[in-house]
């Protein structure tokens, strides 16, 4: 404290040198002295000397950006296509995949889109189910019937949790509901994205439809206002692609237009890309812009 | 999803698919070409994966109908050729030839020539895919395509563009390394600082 008490003193001492006399200029460099950096007014504040100014907030969003497409060049399906083949030559057109990315007009919070279709030419066929229903019941029969990897209730939670996990589908019949609540699956499905619930419409009274549904059938939902969805394989020709796409969009619409009043969203750009391909904006036509290239020229073996 | 201006710029560079080195169009009566090669570059398997990675794509820009398959192998031993097949003058082929498409595990082999078919083989082991492709062009009797103005233009963009990508990305570098540099100075002092508190 006196430390303090003999620096006031000092100050006070400085600032009551009287005008008029001889300043000698000191040798010492200007910033060195104290009176020259240490504040003489004091506020009531006690803070001294420099505030610290708030961090200047980050302006956010409640939309995800939407970009002016005015300037972006958009292709036709075969033009895109074209490009695309180029691009892929030489690829085995079982592994290559054409994906549709389509950005959403939308806000960062509320619900997202999510849905299941099928598609009119199937793109992955290698969809493996699980069923979960009472053991022993003629339900067991059934889902054995329509083609389930794995059947059961005890025993199918046993070999999930010793981490055998022969299906990438799995739902599960009403009657099963609370046994599988009760087996606290949740950690191990859940991050697969395998836990059946009824948002997913994998929690159901009649496997038969539900099965027939999964099978063939590709899910899809909103991340980041952007949905994405692969819609072809290397080998599809033009048609079957826009086929593919057509029924993709004609749902994805009506996904948009029921959307809740409170979180509207609109369809902003639809854009084809392959896995090893660049992204081609869409313009919604199918004909080649060039008249030399007709559609049955994009179907040759790759 | 991929932002509009880096995919705006990549389509900017789709001129490089429709010029340069294997732009051209192959004449009516060749009806699919072949390739085989290894995966690994070694025993001269290089100059055919070079040759299928440039010239291939453009080939396949101006001729989209011909059915251009790869069929790469694990076998460096084994051959690297290229296959041209040709219509026989006069004769007419079924539109439905057996092909197979390309393989990664060397399973699509080169198919006998149909009936009214012919075969140009080129031998590509140990070669710069420079000089395969000025064989393929003398062969198959392909023209090249000639760069529109608008191409040029469209040329000339893109490497402006990559140039001048080419400096911000070493500023950026040059600033990453900076700030790297002083984490890592902290860092240490404050070990060291932390030795000494630790030894007192």
């Amino acid at each position: 404290m006196a430390s303090l008490n003999q620096c006031l003193a000092s100050l006070a001492r400085l600032s009551l040198s009287t005008p008029g006399r001889p300043i000698i200029t000191p040798a010492i460099p200007k910033f060195l002295i104290p009176s020259a950096t240490a504040p003489l007014v004091r506020h009531a504040s006690g803070g001294g000397g420099m505030r610290k100014r708030p961090a200047k907030k980050k302006k956010t969003y409640k939309t995800y950006k939407c970009w002016d497409l005015s300037e972006v060049e958009q292709f036709s399906l075969c033009d895109a296509l074209r490009y695309l083949r180029a691009f892929e030559v030489g690829r085995p057109p079982a592994v290559v995949k054409y994906e549709l990315a389509v950005k959403i007009r939308t806000q960062k919070s509320g619900p997202v889109i999510r849905n299941r279709i099928r598609l009119p030419f199937p793109v992955k066929t290698d969809t493996r189910i699980g069923v979960i229903c009472p053991e022993d019941s003629p339900l067991m029969i059934e889902a054995q019937q329509l083609g389930a990897v794995a059947v059961g209730q005890e025993s199918l939670f046993e070999s999930i949790r010793a981490g055998q996990i022969p299906f990438n589908k799995l739902i599960c019949h009403v009657d099963s509901l609370e046994a599988l609540r009760k087996a606290g699956l949740g950690r191990i499905l859940g991050p697969k994205g395998l836990m059946p619930s009824t948002k997913t419409k994998t929690i159901t009274s009649d496997l038969k439809a539900t099965v027939q549904e999964l099978i063939g059938a590709d899910e899809y939902r909103e991340r980041d206002g952007v949905v994405r969805m692969a819609v072809g394989q290397l080998g599809f020709t033009p048609q079957m692609l826009s086929d593919n796409i057509k029924s993709f969009m004609e749902l994805l619409k009506q996904d948009i237009s029921n959307a809740d009043e409170n979180h509207p969203k609109a369809l902003d750009e639809v854009v084809l890309s392959s896995t090893n391909g660049p992204g081609f904006s869409l313009n919604g036509s199918f004909h080649p812009t060039d008249p030399k290239l007709k559609p049955e020229h994009l179907q040759s073996v790759m | 999803m991929v932002g509009v201006i880096r995919r705006f710029n990549q389509l900017k560079a789709l001129v490089r698919i429709r010029t340069g080195p294997g732009a051209a169009v192959l004449p009516q009566d060749v009806t699919r070409i072949h390739m085989e090669f290894a995966h690994r570059m070694n025993d001269g398997h290089m100059g055919p994966r070079k040759f299928w990675r440039d010239a291939l794509p453009r080939l396949k820009y101006w001729n989209p109908a011909v059915p251009m398959v790869v069929n790469r192998t694990t076998d460096n031993n084994g051959p690297a050729t290229l296959t041209l097949y040709f219509r026989e003058p006069g004769a007419t082929l079924a539109s439905d030839m057996p092909m197979p498409s390309s393989s990664n595990e060397g399973f699509a082999k080169a198919p006998a020539p149909a009936q009214g078919e012919r075969v140009v083989t080129i031998d590509m082991k140990h070669r710069r895919s420079e000089a395969i492709l000025k064989e393929f062009m003398d062969k198959s009797g392909a023209v090249a395509v000639k760069p529109t103005p608008q191409d040029e233009l469209e040329l000339r963009e893109a490497e402006e563009r990559e140039a001048r990508g080419a400096i911000d990305r070493e500023r950026i570098r040059k600033m990453y390394e900076e700030a790297k540099r002083e984490r890592a100075m902290i860092a240490q002092a404050q070990s060291e600082a932390a030795a000494i508190r630790a030894s007192l």
